[in-house]
């Protein structure tokens, strides 16, 4: 902001702005006011920045029309807020639900892994029977050589 | 400024006693009302918005420290219900000052020399006021709103829109001239009419 103004002297709005709301340290504060002292553009400027400040102060305050902080008491009162000491508490009250947690885990790997590997999932030999022979199961075999083949079952 | 009483009640809050957050509700609910009803607009949405706030104060009321200001504190948590509400709407609008039309920062309101008392006294001029505001981008009607009708301090504003205090003084310095522009605007067309 110069002392001097020009013909095209542009205010500085912020500044000025900074002024009215008396948030300038004092060096700058009174920069200012001698320059407003002899700038009557910044000087209006500042008028109108007054004024509007002015009249937003004055417009009708609205309110609630209702105790809000009822309703919110009941609000609370309805579901109890955990307090941060509840918490501290319950870090070791779920103890046995987390060992036990652990241990299902535990166990789920140790089967899953055993069926991937095979170790103790040896399938047990099975019977087969021969239902697709041409001679049914018990029955007596005369003299076919199918009846005797090699290796049909073992 | 939080006196002793103040926070007595915060602390006693803090330990669960739900009467003394109502006490603190008692004491903000229409200051809080007041700034999310003219950021937002809507006044059965407001009194949503205001009622949602203080719930989220207190479900967040452990993590507060007494380093933090509870006025600027409750009004940053407003603040941001209040800024999710207009983008839902996509109202909200983030315009460059650099954009501002040239000629907006050498309007002036009419007869700003008029007292206050004859300023505002017909309900027109609250109207056009009104308007204003409502037309202004969300950014510059907060921190209008905050400094005047709240009176914040640029650190309390700052502190409450989470921005640097050198942002403060240039946004409310562009905030007060867009609003004398459109104020001025307002009362141009009026005289037309």
């Amino acid at each position: 902001m110069n002392d001097q103004p020009t013909p095209m002297h542009a205010p500085d709005l912020p500044g000025l702005s900074a002024y009215l709301d008396g948030e300038l340290d004092a060096e700058e504060r009174q920069r200012v006011a001698i320059h407003l002292a002899a700038c009557p553009v910044c000087t209006g400027r500042l008028a109108e920045l007054a004024a509007l400040s002015t009249d937003l102060r004055a417009l009708p305050e609205e309110s609630l029309g209702f105790d809000l902080a009822g309703v919110i008491e009941s609000r609370l009162a309805a579901a109890p807020r955990r307090t941060v000491a509840r918490r501290r508490r319950d870090w070791w009250m779920g103890w046995p639900a987390a060992v036990g947690s652990a241990a299902s885990i535990a166990a789920g790997v140790l089967m899953g892994s055993a069926l991937v590997t095979g170790s103790a999932a040896a399938a047990p030999r099975m019977a087969a029977m021969r239902v697709f022979d041409t001679m049914p199961p018990g029955n007596l075999c005369v003299g076919l050589e199918s009846c005797y083949v090699k290796g049909s079952v073992k | 400024m939080a006196d002793d009483a103040e926070s007595e009640l915060i602390a006693r809050a803090q330990e669960g006693d739900h009467r003394a957050f109502a006490a603190l509700v008692r004491r903000y609910q229409d200051r809080v009302f007041r700034f999310i009803l003219r950021l937002i607009g809507a006044r059965d949405e407001a009194m949503d918005l205001t009622q949602e706030t203080f719930m989220k104060a207190h479900q967040a009321l452990p993590g507060w420290r007494p380093e933090a200001q509870f006025r600027t504190w409750l009004f940053r948590i407003a603040h941001n219900a209040a800024l999710d509400v207009l983008r839902r709407r996509e109202r909200i609008e983030f315009v460059s000052f650099a954009d501002l039309p040239a000629g907006e920062e050498d309007h002036a309101l009419p007869d700003p020399a008029r007292q206050p008392d004859q300023r505002l006294a017909d309900r027109q001029s609250i109207e056009l006021l009104e308007r204003t505001l409502q037309e202004l981008p969300a950014e510059h009607r907060e921190i209008l709103l905050l400094r005047e009708l709240e009176d914040m301090s640029y650190t309390e504003i700052a502190a409450t829109l989470g921005i640097a205090e050198g942002t403060v003084k240039s946004r409310l310095a562009r905030a007060r001239s867009a609003a004398i522009a459109g104020y001025q605007r307002h009362s141009g067309d009026n005289r037309h009419e």
